[in-house]
């Protein structure tokens, strides 16, 4: 049953992960500078090593509970498919294994950056880039390998059959329940993550810069090492985890769609459900040809280092655009240019939230230039305006998604809205396009935290003013590159989210058939073989519907599960920060001759902190965003889960955009006036801009990616636990 | 140990004190137990050149090391009306200390006018503290403020000029986006009052400074000196602080917040 085509998902798997060792090789070959420099790369290196041991040993811990919990529910109660144990820890093993190789790549580059950068920029770029693709194709590759073992391992439990579709439904729906494991290392990543490097900025700018007035990345500064930890640990491992469990969740849910579509036809239901996946395997492939693009002269400025950049991810997405073309032509797909156009939708999108994103938050437009100059009547305004601005932002991402869900509904669905099946796979396979060409928009992801540290070193190490030079040029096409990566990592995990959605009522039939319930009764009496029924019948049965209390219950929790989560994650970083502050002033109360740079703080005390304030506070919202989906499921049962994973994708797709937007756009206007606009540096201004960007740094780097996992997350905590939904429920 | 007089702008006084200028400046901004910190502006003092002045040996007496051998970090010997009693070619380099105890040592030199701005800003720091635009070049305004003969005069002073970017030429229409001066429109005002009334050379606008001087404000550099003689000490080009005086410039571009 196997085609030739499948193997080149396993293949390009393979093929990332190659590439990915030789890069990271290539990057270790490279000198890693003078003893200082080596110094400061191994306290940040053991610092972000001692946060992931740290995050792992809790993340194990909560990961055997849960393993039980699936084994239990499973075997003694049957009530959840028996495989989901295994999947779900294979799932998270993955995914912890991404941001480990991703983040011990980034802290082993960042010295080699700055060492790089002191022969020339391109070779500076090279190593930066290079070791941030590093992260993106372990992601892809690892996330491919996943996907292609377990499709494998269950065909030999669950035969594929060109004359019965139900061994697909349960192959695909079986292994979209990996994507919990996944989920849950990803919020436990991001969360983490997130609070730990928010903590030790806000932490140590407040008494490092604000109050002893010490520069920024400046080794008499015990949070520095922290700061540049938190860079990685947030932005690298964070951000690959997150972007992780995007891709295998929208490869996973389409399958699971593509099956569910073509149910009477086992052997178009083979191809539409591997579509997905050859669609994501031929991504890679042109990925690391985008890769290869990107180069730059060695007398580059800011605009030719993006160019350069910009031409490697536009030749891969154009790339892919015919090769997605070429894929499905080749399955021969039922309406393979229909499809195919809801792929190219997805990738629109893509493109039309970053372009956005940048809009929005680069003081080269006048949005953030508005914010700027609101500092000039103070602090107050720039955070009224910054909101505001931040609010106005969501209307172009939610209407390009909005559009996107539509256009590609209708293309796959040949323009008929009640070809539900069709239309839904053609949402999923639109957040596959979207997501095609990871590899390497996570690279260009990846490479700002490297080129963040590699500044930092530059600076900590005392290099001259040329290569500071060159690792600030660096520095700052990062900060371009991560808010357009933030927009990008929202507007697919909407989509995977609504796929993740459809997906939800298969699960619902795999539950009920489990519990022995063959036929659907309907209150005017008619009954219908639950094997044999559609979405709409499931829809109908459970009465999921406006005017069902149920729903409207689920809608108000699932919004306010945004919120609430928003609201802990945020309170975390302040009581995360105010830790910090603590140790700062500490040290330089009792450690004499900090200031003065005769005595080396204790770095290893401030990132302990972080690590610790940031393993204690992830708990709570992580467990919450666990707990409610079960909760809600066995209070009002499914039209409850149905209401609460919309309202949390409704509003939390909304929030994540408000959040990231306005700290992408606070951040930005300070620097606008840095530049030397509305009074420049020290001005009151200044001043007021500095407390916006404080006020947005949770936003940004905390709350606002920590949305993406949360809605994603209670989809598949919703799918996993669909078989104890439909078997028990109080109201 | 060595010992050496230094002179403080802010605020004024004399001290003698056995730490070198930088170790001095470094102390002052973040070395001293009493953890009050901020920026510091001194020059050190010869003190063979005012023996007549002040009783030098206070400090042979006082300025000695601790009983542990630590060199003693500062001795007080006069904090009132210091300045007028310095003679001018006692002053010998200029320090300026960050927040974070960065210090910058500038030589004097001999000062050459090097544009024609019609407009000029000066802060004075001792013995007064207000913020004065004028329309007189450095050397004239320090002229007329020493003048005793007049009733608003003080015997010396030490000022530094500001920049004013486009006000200096067009101060009704010049861009202000890099000055970080707080109630600009005044500013702007004052400027367009000195050159509506030409027999006005000087307009106050600030009484009193307080706060720190922002340095990357500072344009030409210091000046002391009284009506017959003056010293000048250049601050540096923007080029030689991005490249030989990089942290002492990255430290004086830090906020703080007061």
């Amino acid at each position: 049953m196997f085609s030739s085509i499948f193997w080149l998902i396993p293949v390009s798997s393979i093929i990332a992960l190659s590439f990915a060792y030789l890069f990271f090789k290539q990057m270790m070959k490279e000198d890693e500078g003078t003893d200082t420099m080596k110094k400061i790369a191994s306290y940040v290196r053991k610092g972000a090593m001692a946060y992931l041991k740290q995050q792992y040993k809790i993340v194990v811990l909560f990961f055997l509970i849960i393993t039980i919990l699936f084994i239990v529910l499973a075997y003694v109660f049957n009530l959840q498919n028996p495989w989901v144990p295994f999947a779900f820890i294979t799932g998270g093993f993955f995914s912890g294994l991404a941001g480990f190789f991703g983040m011990k790549t980034a802290t082993y580059a960042s010295a080699r950056t700055a060492n790089a950068a002191i022969k020339s920029l391109n070779r500076g770029l090279k190593i930066a880039f290079r070791s941030g693709a590093v992260m993106g194709l372990v992601v892809v590759g690892l996330g491919l390998l996943d996907i292609s073992i377990w499709f494998i391992v269950l065909n030999q439990f669950y035969p594929i059959s060109e004359i019965d579709g139900h061994n697909m439904i349960i192959i695909t729906t079986t292994m979209l329940t990996f994507g919990m494991g996944a989920s849950a290392q990803a919020l436990f990543a991001r969360v983490g993550g997130g609070i730990f490097t928010k903590a030790a900025d806000v932490g140590g700018d407040l008494v490092g810069k604000v109050e002893a007035g010490i520069p920024e990345d400046d080794p008499r500064n015990p949070a520095t090492i922290a700061d540049n930890v938190g860079d990685n640990v947030g932005d690298v491992a964070g951000m690959g985890a997150d972007l992780y469990e995007s891709y295998c969740g929208s490869i996973l849910a389409t399958s699971a769609l593509g099956a569910a579509a073509f149910l009477a036809n086992p052997v178009m239901q083979f191809k539409a459900v591997i579509a997905p996946m050859v669609i994501a395997a031929m991504g890679i492939l042109l990925s690391i040809a985008g890769i290869y693009l990107v180069r730059t002269k060695e007398d580059a400025n800011q605009k030719t280092l993006l160019r350069s950049l910009s031409l490697g991810i536009n030749a891969s997405s154009l790339l892919i655009v015919g090769g997605s073309y070429l894929v499905v032509k080749f399955l021969n797909l039922d309406n393979a240019l229909g499809i195919w156009g809801s792929i190219v939708i997805g990738l629109v999108v893509g493109i039309i939230i970053g372009k956005a994103t940048e809009y929005y938050t680069s003081h080269s437009y006048k949005p953030t230039r508005q914010i700027a100059n609101s500092s000039k009547t103070g602090p107050a305004t720039v955070i009224i305006s910054g909101l505001g601005m931040g609010m106005l932002s969501t209307a172009i991402p939610v209407i390009a998604v909005v559009v996107g869900i539509i256009l590609s509904f209708l293309f796959a669905a040949k323009f008929d809205f009640a070809n539900i099946s069709m239309g839904l796979y053609g949402i999923g396979i639109s957040a596959v396009g979207m997501l095609s060409t990871l590899g390497i928009t996570l690279a260009t992801d990846a490479y700002g935290p490297i080129a963040d540290n590699a500044g930092g070193n530059a600076e900590m190490s005392g290099l001259g003013p040329e290569v500071r030079k060159r690792t600030d040029a660096l520095d700052s096409l990062g900060n371009t590159t991560a808010a357009t990566g933030k927009g990008f990592a929202i507007g697919s995990a909407a989509l995977t989210a609504l796929a993740l959605l459809a997906s939800y009522v298969e699960e619902i039939k795999i539950g009920l058939l489990r519990i022995g319930k063959e036929i659907l009764e309907f209150t005017d009496g008619v009954k219908i073989k639950t094997v044999e029924a559609t979405l709409y019948d499931f829809m109908n049965y459970y009465q999921v519907n406006l005017m069902n209390p149920k729903v409207l219950v689920g809608i108000f929790i699932g919004s306010m599960m945004a919120f609430l989560f928003c609201g802990l994650t945020m309170n975390a970083v302040g009581r995360a920060s105010a830790k910090m502050v603590n140790e700062v002033r500490r040290q330089f109360r009792t450690i004499p001759g900090i200031l003065e740079g005769k005595q080396e703080p204790d770095y290893a005390e401030c990132v302990a902190i972080s690590t610790k304030g940031a393993q204690i506070e992830m708990v709570l919202p992580s467990i919450l965003a666990i707990l409610v989906p079960i909760f809600i499921g066995i209070l009002i049962g499914v039209p409850g889960v149905f209401g609460l994973l919309v309202g949390g994708l409704g509003a939390g797709f909304v929030l994540a955009v408000f959040m990231a937007n306005s700290g992408g756009a606070w951040d930005n206007a300070k620097k606008y006036v840095e530049e030397g606009n509305l009074g420049g540096k020290g001005s009151d201004a200044h001043k007021a801009t500095v407390i916006g960007d404080t006020v947005g740094d949770p936003f940004k780097d905390t709350s606002g990616p920590s949305l993406n996992i949360l809605i994603k997350l209670m989809s598949m905590v919703a799918i996993v636990m669909a078989g104890l939904t439909v078997a028990f429920n109080i109201l | 140990m060595d010992r050496y007089l230094y002179f403080s702008i802010t605020p004024e006084a004399l001290i003698s004190s056995m730490l070198p200028p930088e170790d001095y400046g470094n102390y002052l901004a973040v070395g001293t137990k009493k953890r009050t910190r901020g920026q510091a502006i001194f020059f050190e003092v010869d003190p063979a050149k005012i023996k007549k002045h002040f009783p030098l040996q206070y400090i042979e007496e006082r300025c000695v090391p601790h009983s542990d051998g630590r060199p003693k970090a500062s001795v007080y010997l006069s904090i009132y009306r210091v300045l007028e009693h310095l003679p001018i070619d006692s002053l010998k380099n200029l320090y300026l200390t960050t927040d974070d105890g960065r210090v910058l040592e500038i030589e004097k030199t001999e000062y050459t006018k090097h544009h024609e701005d019609k407009l000029h800003l000066y802060q004075e720091f001792c013995p007064v503290t207000p913020r004065i635009a004028s329309s007189l070049n450095p050397i004239e305004f320090l002229k007329l403020i020493t003048d005793i003969t007049k009733p608003i005069s003080v015997p010396k002073l030490v000022f530094v000029e500001l920049q004013l970017d486009e006000l200096a030429h067009e101060p009704q229409n010049g861009n202000v986006d890099n000055l970080p001066y707080p109630n600009i429109d005044h500013l702007r005002d004052c400027l367009i009052g000195l050159r509506k009334k030409p027999d006005t050379p000087t307009k106050t606008v600030i009484r009193f400074f307080q706060g720190d001087l922002l340095f990357r404000t500072c344009k030409n550099g210091f000046f002391v000196g009284d009506k017959n003689k003056y010293l000048y000490y250049p601050f540096p080009s923007l080029e030689d602080l991005q490249n030989k005086y990089y942290s002492w410039w990255r430290s004086a571009l830090t906020l703080g917040f007061q």
